[in-house]
């Protein structure tokens, strides 16, 4: 089976430090992938390489089935991208930032204007297209660039962190977009520092100093920490540094393949995570 | 052309924003219009007014003459008066006077009987005139240089026997080609005009293409399947046509506000317009690629164009530098631009004449635009 | 205070870590010096001359011969018909072209034989009425690219000059009617770095204060770290003097480069005393600041800054105040313009400080203090009241 995205080994330094290190990992097509990690583990390193943005150090990436390394230029039109700080003109209109999208992305006029419109209406920016993004609140803005990422209906989008900063309302509202659009059968890989919204992915895995050491279903990974939200699972995730094992599914699962060899030295004198859960919590 | 089809949507989108940042308006009409009257009018290197202070300490008709043979020039005109020769360089150095004048006791009598001798063919005819002293204020050299010398001859016009000048055999008939009235303005408005295309061409570009990189959009537009190419070609052409407008509105200016000669073809100078372009905007775009924000683009290419102007011969002509000079300034793209479009204005020249122009116009330009592409795509990629 | 040096310090750093702006602020006015000290000379050298010798006799490339011999001119070949002259100069392979028509070489004699007769007052009396005289058809020719219209001037004395020179070689004893005896003052070489090195010293000034300094509170403002600052006990005056001082510092470096460069390599001569140059140098700098202060607080963005400073400082500092084009040759209203402008009271300070020794400048020192309290006074209360700007 194609898998949306696959990377195998890949890594990426940059002089001395390792952001990614031997990165594994494969995403279901339509799959809600959920791709955390505490701040400076590597998660936008990752993301800006399956993207093209970053050429990898080692390893290999197929994203759709095409190989990173040598059909970089088609992949591109095959994905859509929201990066963290939005990346929207500010001083162009939310009608000429959709505009401009389609138009970069090669669709024909009469298309963008017909796809332009309706995507408007879905996102809600109906009333508000005649003005200027910079003077549009954050969570209109969020939606423009989810819009900007999805005009010409990518197979995979990637999405850095797009819900920073914006109100639980509209996070929600953003979410029930995400999943719309994960219906149609758009694979969607997000990065997010909440925890709540690790509740919505498919599956998610956590990313500790550059490699995977948890990666499966919410549900799976708070039966093998014992963490009764993802929050927990991801404080005990981190915390336990990632060495030994982890928390990772055997070489089967609903698409799962190897993860990282958690064999490496643990870093700091963190707890060892205990599979069993020791914490009590099944009360 | 599916491959030409994302550039409309670049370059509409940088005409957006450019006519939506005040600022930039202001940059692109209101600055050249500025240089371009405060050069023509102040360009004016010709020497006037320059006050003379004079010390007669003869008072013969002969340096009666002489005085006013001084204040009748166009040149001169009258300082304050001296009454001792101390006075003369104390003039100058409180800057109340530009040039002195001493005229001796005997200058008159020495005068009179130079011409006698002359006349007559008797007398030591190896023996000069009458002595003049000319104190002149050196610091500025160059109107310093050509004060001494209008003095000089005016003393040796006053000075000489009534017909003596027109029988020299030497007297030469002068004419001047191409601005006869010897207007310095003609001479430095089609200077402003390279300038301006230069600018908007250059300048702009480097920051459109970093401001990109410093807002984050840059990311966005590398995600997507859009080429360097295409890239390149959205950013450079928004700026490529308002260096065109602008070369329109300063030729416009120039010759109908300024009366400015055109002798040659409106073509040729915008073909040269073209080939000058690819220059410029490949220099803009090299610069964006050495520099992470809008500053640094900016400095770059102002420490470039700083040096390019002075070696292009727009202030001073090329052939009055040292020789090591002068072989820079063959590296100097505004050096060629400035004789195309001097050419064009006022030499009527043709294509045939320039030809060498925009041959190495061409070449530089192929260079820089690749270099600066080849870079853009590394950066890119 | 303390504050007042913790924004100094930090502002200093910026600087320094960005090597583009050290460029800019230091290695770019020591180039600037160089470069234009030595490739500005007003005089002329290496003129190319064209000849047409239409009359090829032995006069005629006697005179030829000896009029390319001066100095300043450069042999850029002959041509053979009066047809080419034009498409020369558009080609602009000579400045100026000498034409010797036909029938030189017997006027020459001629004429001279007329010089050297006995007096006969009856004819010198008809030589000096003709209003064109006999010899008018042999007379030479100079043709000018008259396109560079101040050179194109002086070209054509020099070649007149040296036309005359190469007469008196032919045999005509001819001594002064007048002796003039010129003395030039001050710069009796005419060397051109003489008077361009002070005006050096103002533009960058000029450029280092008002551009610099404008664009790096716009540049704060931008990034909204401006707003950061703003919110602590940090007073609008200690913000605005801390950032202002490394440029000041630099500015000062940079007039200590300039001026040592114009010293060692172009000998630029300092007549007068080294305190009044640098008191006076020190006001000048105070009004660059104050420009790139009130610059500061009128720009939103830092190209508007940069655009604004360019067109309200250092242009007009270059055009209108004397350093480039004499004040006196520009029409009123622009001289008018040119009054206000700092640069203008400044260099005949400066210049005359290093040249004629004077160290005394009441009036343009009063305009200059004058200036700089308005300025400072301006922006440090436009910084107080638009916090947010």
């Amino acid at each position: 089976m194609d898998h949306a995205v696959k990377a195998e080994g890949l890594t990426r330094r940059f002089g001395d430090f390792t952001a990614v290190d031997r990165l594994d990992l494969a995403v279901a097509p339509g799959e809600i992938f959920g791709f955390l990690g505490a701040n400076g583990a590597g998660k936008t390193t990752a993301i800006r390489m399956f993207c093209g943005l970053l050429a990898p150090s080692e390893g290999e990436a197929w994203i759709d089935g095409l190989s990173l390394s040598r059909s970089a230029e088609a992949i591109k039109q095959r994905i859509g991208y929201m990066s963290q700080r939005f990346s929207l003109y500010d001083d162009l209109t939310i009608e000429e930032n959709i505009e401009f999208s389609g138009g970069i992305h090669g669709m024909p006029r009469a298309e963008i204007r017909r796809v332009g419109a309706a995507l408007t209406a879905r996102l809600g920016l109906e009333r508000a297209r005649g003005r200027l993004t910079r003077e549009v609140p954050l969570g209109f803005k969020q939606r423009l660039a989810l819009g900007c990422a999805a005009l010409h209906r990518p197979r995979i989008l990637f999405l850095d962190e797009p819900t920073g900063g914006v109100d639980p309302l509209a996070r929600r509202e953003f979410w029930d977009l995400i999943y719309e659009t994960a219906a149609e059968g758009t694979t969607v890989f997000v990065t997010t520092h909440y925890m709540d919204e690790a509740e919505y992915c498919g599956r998610v895995s956590i990313m500790v100093r550059g490699r995977i050491t948890a990666l499966g279903s919410p549900a799976q990974l708070k039966r093998q920490t014992g963490g009764a939200t993802m929050e927990e699972v991801f404080l005990r995730v981190v915390e336990g540094g990632g060495e030994r094992g982890g928390i990772l599914p055997a070489a089967d699962g609903a698409g799962g393949a190897s993860a990282n060899g958690a064999m490496g030295p643990g870093a700091n004198g963190g707890k060892e995570p205990n599979p069993g859960g020791a914490r009590g919590e099944e009360a | 052309m599916q491959a030409l089809r994302p550039i409309p949507f670049i370059v509409r989108k940088e005409f957006r924003q450019l006519f939506r940042d005040r600022a930039l308006v202001g940059i692109v009409v209101f600055v050249p219009l500025v240089q371009l009257f405060l050069f023509g009018y102040a360009a004016n290197t010709d020497l006037v007014d320059v006050r003379v202070a004079l010390l007669d300490q003869d008072r013969s008709p002969e340096s009666r003459a002489l005085a006013d043979a001084f204040y009748s020039s166009d040149v001169f005109v009258p300082g304050p008066p001296a009454a001792s020769p101390g006075d003369l360089e104390r003039f100058l150095v409180q800057r109340e006077a530009d040039v002195s004048i001493w005229i001796p006791p005997g200058y008159g009598e020495r005068t009179a009987s130079f011409a006698r001798r002359s006349l007559t063919g008797t007398g030591d005819r190896g023996e000069a005139g009458a002595q003049v002293g000319v104190l002149v204020d050196g610091t500025n050299s160059s109107l310093a240089g050509r004060a001494a010398a209008y003095a000089a001859w005016i003393i040796s016009q006053a000075a000489s026997p009534p017909g003596a000048a027109q029988t020299a055999p030497l007297a030469a008939r002068s004419r001047f080609f191409y601005n006869p009235e010897l207007r310095s303005r003609d001479y430095m408005v089609p200077g402003i005009v390279v300038l301006i295309v230069t600018i908007i061409s250059g300048l702009l570009t480097g920051m459109a293409v970093v401001r990109e990189r410093e807002i984050g959009t840059l990311e966005q537009l590398m995600v997507s399947p859009l080429t360097p190419g295409q890239l390149i070609a959205g950013k450079t052409i928004p700026f490529a046509i308002l260096a065109f407008l602008d070369l329109a509105l300063a030729t416009l200016v120039a010759v109908l506000w300024f009366r400015l000669p055109f002798e040659g073809s409106a073509w040729l100078l915008a073909a040269g317009a073209l080939v000058y372009l690819l220059v410029t905007l490949g220099l803009g775009l090299l610069a964006s690629t050495v520099s992470s924000t809008q500053q640094q683009a900016m400095f770059t290419l102002w420490f470039f164009l700083i040096f390019a102007i002075l070696m292009s011969g727009f202030f001073y002509p090329i052939e009055n530098m040292p020789p090591g000079i002068r072989w820079l300034t063959y590296a100097d793209p505004l050096r060629y631009m400035m004789k195309i479009v001097r050419g064009v204005f006022l030499r009527g020249a043709t294509f045939a004449d320039l030809w060498p122009q925009f041959a190495a116009l061409g070449g530089m330009g192929l260079v820089i635009f690749s270099a600066a592409v080849w870079r853009f795509r590394k950066r890119v990629a | 205070m303390k504050r007042l040096l913790a924004i100094a310090r930090k502002e200093l750093r910026h600087i320094l870590r960005d090597p583009r702006s050290l460029l800019v602020a230091l290695v770019m006015p020591a180039a600037m010096v160089v470069l234009y000290g030595y490739g500005i000379d007003t005089e002329l050298r290496d003129l190319p001359l064209g000849i047409l010798d239409e009359d090829r006799t032995e006069a005629s490339r006697a005179l030829i011969r000896r009029v390319l011999a001066s100095e300043f001119i450069r042999d850029a070949g002959r041509i053979e018909r009066r047809a080419e002259i034009e498409p020369a100069f558009r080609r602009e392979r000579f400045r100026a072209v000498m034409v010797v028509p036909p029938g030189y070489g017997e006027a020459e004699l001629g004429s001279s034989g007329a010089r050297v007769s006995r007096a006969d007052p009856a004819r010198i009396q008809a030589l000096s009425q003709a209003s064109l005289p006999a010899s008018n058809q042999a007379q030479v020719q100079l043709l000018i690219d008259g396109a560079d219209a101040s050179t194109a001037a002086i070209v054509e004395s020099y070649l007149r000059a040296a036309l005359a020179g190469a007469g008196r070689g032919a045999g005509e004893a001819g001594a002064p009617p007048a002796d003039p005896r010129v003395r030039i003052l001050f710069n009796p070489e005419l060397e051109s770095a003489h008077f361009i090195v002070p005006g050096l010293v103002a533009v960058i000034l000029i450029m280092i204060c008002a551009l610099l300094t404008s664009i790096a509170i716009t540049r704060e403002k931008e990034t909204g770290t401006m707003e950061q600052v703003l919110t602590t006990p940090v007073r609008p005056a200690q913000l605005v003097l801390g950032k202002v001082a490394p440029y000041l510092l630099i500015a000062i470096a940079d007039a200590i480069l300039v001026l040592a460069v114009g010293r060692i390599v172009f000998h630029v001569p300092m007549r007068g005393s080294w305190g009044a140059l640098a008191g006076y140098s020190f006001l000048y700098l105070m009004v660059a600041l104050g420009l790139g202060l009130l610059i500061s607080t009128v720009a939103r963005s830092q190209r508007v800054a940069m655009t604004v400073a360019l067109v309200a400082t250092m242009l007009p500092t270059i055009i209108l105040s004397g350093f480039v084009f004499p004040f006196a040759s520009m029409p009123w209203p622009l001289q008018a313009l040119g009054r206000v402008i700092p640069a203008t009271y400044y260099l005949p300070i400066i210049r005359g400080i290093m040249l004629t020794g004077r160290a005394w400048y009441p009036l343009e020192g009063a305009v200059l203090a004058g200036m700089a309290v308005l300025l400072l006074a301006l922006s440090i209360r436009r910084f107080g009241t638009r916090l947010e700007a």
